[in-house]
């Protein structure tokens, strides 16, 4: 079959569609191949068709829609006075915004009550006041870290007695495995021996005097009273063990 | 196609939120061809509320066993296209090829390297141009087929013409284009 280019240029589109018979597109890839005006026609065309392809499509500009809707259906309509207040309010009436609101005040009210600013049992408008939340949060936040600040330090103090005693009472079986004691001291705090009269009778006095101090300021009795029989065993078992 | 349908029938029964919706789905591919057709944003946003303003108006005509509401939208859109391209004949401007001064477009083209990107940019404004050039009955077989992408037999009912006529169009279209792309110096690489 002889194809000639008027039948190429006629038929251009069928082909880069795919609608050209099989028979017919062989002869096509023959004669385009072949013949020096129809090959640079086809990759124009080619060409052409792939850039207008390649267009990319525009965005809808934003006031289009409602241009559109407005000349249609009308401008929407736009209430006042008492009906747009009414709107404004209905608005707030969502499930969405009541769950939020109630989530804010929630944690409003949890902030406020662990900030001390309220006094629950007698409140006061006074009490919401923004410089008084801040002041007592201030001072809320600041007595937290005090008493974080001691219950650190008494424990330290702890640690350190208890790891006093025990230093004291690892020092003799220490000693044994090391040195026979030629000597040995009574009322050492492991236990090995009682106390002796004298450190008992020095331990009785000071707790006396302790008592004594007691009873004159009652207030601090009873912590006196705690301290002295602390101090007291603290006397007997370290202090006063004779080292 | 079905849900258009069912939307237009909503519509003529006054429901402002299923036009609403048929207004939404169908700007962007209706302003595309305006853009295309005129090359002018402006241009192409009026004649894209003239288009649904028609069709709001001539809703009642439109019957879905003649074909989709798309193609009806399209058929309604090029005749408008073609009103406004007889009205405004006169007064255009008649630009040689050599005045045309290509606008880079802001496209879409994430991902590409800034060198490629304005080359992309510079091809599509020539492309443009060259749209621009050819007769509109060819501009508008072409933008349908390559641009639309719409199959030949809906191009023939938005022209209502043969499907015989619909293909020659398209074909002398493209090799008019690719002339026209030639002729400013877009070749193939």
């Amino acid at each position: 079959m002889n194809w000639t280019c008027e039948q190429t240029e006629q038929l251009l589109t069928d082909y880069l569609d795919g609608l050209l018979p099989a028979d017919d597109q062989h002869a096509f890839n023959l004669h385009v191949n072949s013949c020096e005006r129809c090959t640079p026609l086809v990759s124009s065309v080619m060409h052409a068709m792939s850039s207008l392809r390649a267009l990319p499509e525009l965005e809808t500009p934003p006031r289009l829609v409602y241009n559109i809707l407005d000349a249609t259906l009308g401008p929407r309509e736009t209430v006042s006075g008492w009906a747009a207040f009414l709107a404004w309010v209905r608005a707030f009436a969502s499930p969405k915004f009541a769950y939020g609101a109630v989530s804010v005040a929630a944690t409003f009210l949890m902030v406020v009550t662990v900030s001390g600013s309220i006094n629950w049992k007698k409140p006061k408008l006074a009490d919401l006041a923004p410089s008084n939340i801040y002041r007592n949060t201030n001072r809320q936040v600041h007595l937290a870290y005090a008493r974080g600040t001691k219950y650190v330090s008494d424990l330290r103090v702890v640690y350190e007695i208890q790891s006093r005693l025990r230093q004291d009472n690892d020092l003799p079986t220490n000693r044994e495995n090391t040195t026979p004691e030629s000597n040995p001291t009574p009322g050492r705090t492991d236990g090995s021996g009682p106390a002796s009269p004298r450190q008992q009778n020095r331990a009785n006095d000071v707790s006396s005097q302790l008592q004594v101090l007691a009873e004159e300021v009652p207030l601090l009795s009873g912590k006196l009273s705690l301290v002295s029989s602390g101090a007291v065993n603290l006397l007997i078992n370290g202090g006063l063990g004779g080292r | 196609m079905e849900q258009d349908a069912q939307l237009v029938q909503q519509c003529l029964q006054g429901d402002g939120s299923a036009w609403e919706e048929l207004v939404r789905r169908h700007t962007r591919r209706i302003f595309n061809i305006c853009y295309r057709f005129t090359g002018n944003r402006t241009e192409a946003e009026d004649l894209s509320q003239d288009v649904f303003l028609r069709v709001y108006r001539t809703l009642g005509s439109y019957r879905s066993a003649h074909g989709g509401f798309a193609t009806w939208m399209t058929s309604v859109t090029r005749n408008l296209l073609i009103d406004h391209y007889r009205r405004t004949k006169r007064d255009r401007a008649t630009d040689s090829l050599d005045d045309a001064m290509p606008v880079v477009e802001n496209k879409e083209s994430a991902g590409r390297r800034p060198d490629e990107q304005a080359l992309l940019g510079e091809l599509s404004a020539q492309v443009q141009v060259a749209l621009s050039h050819l007769s509109p009955e060819l501009r508008e077989a072409v933008i349908l087929r390559d641009l639309q992408q719409l199959e030949y037999s809906e191009i023939q009912a938005v022209l209502a013409v043969p499907e015989g006529t619909v293909k020659s169009r398209i074909n002398r279209g493209r090799i008019e284009l690719a002339r026209i792309l030639q002729q400013m110096g877009v070749r193939p690489s």
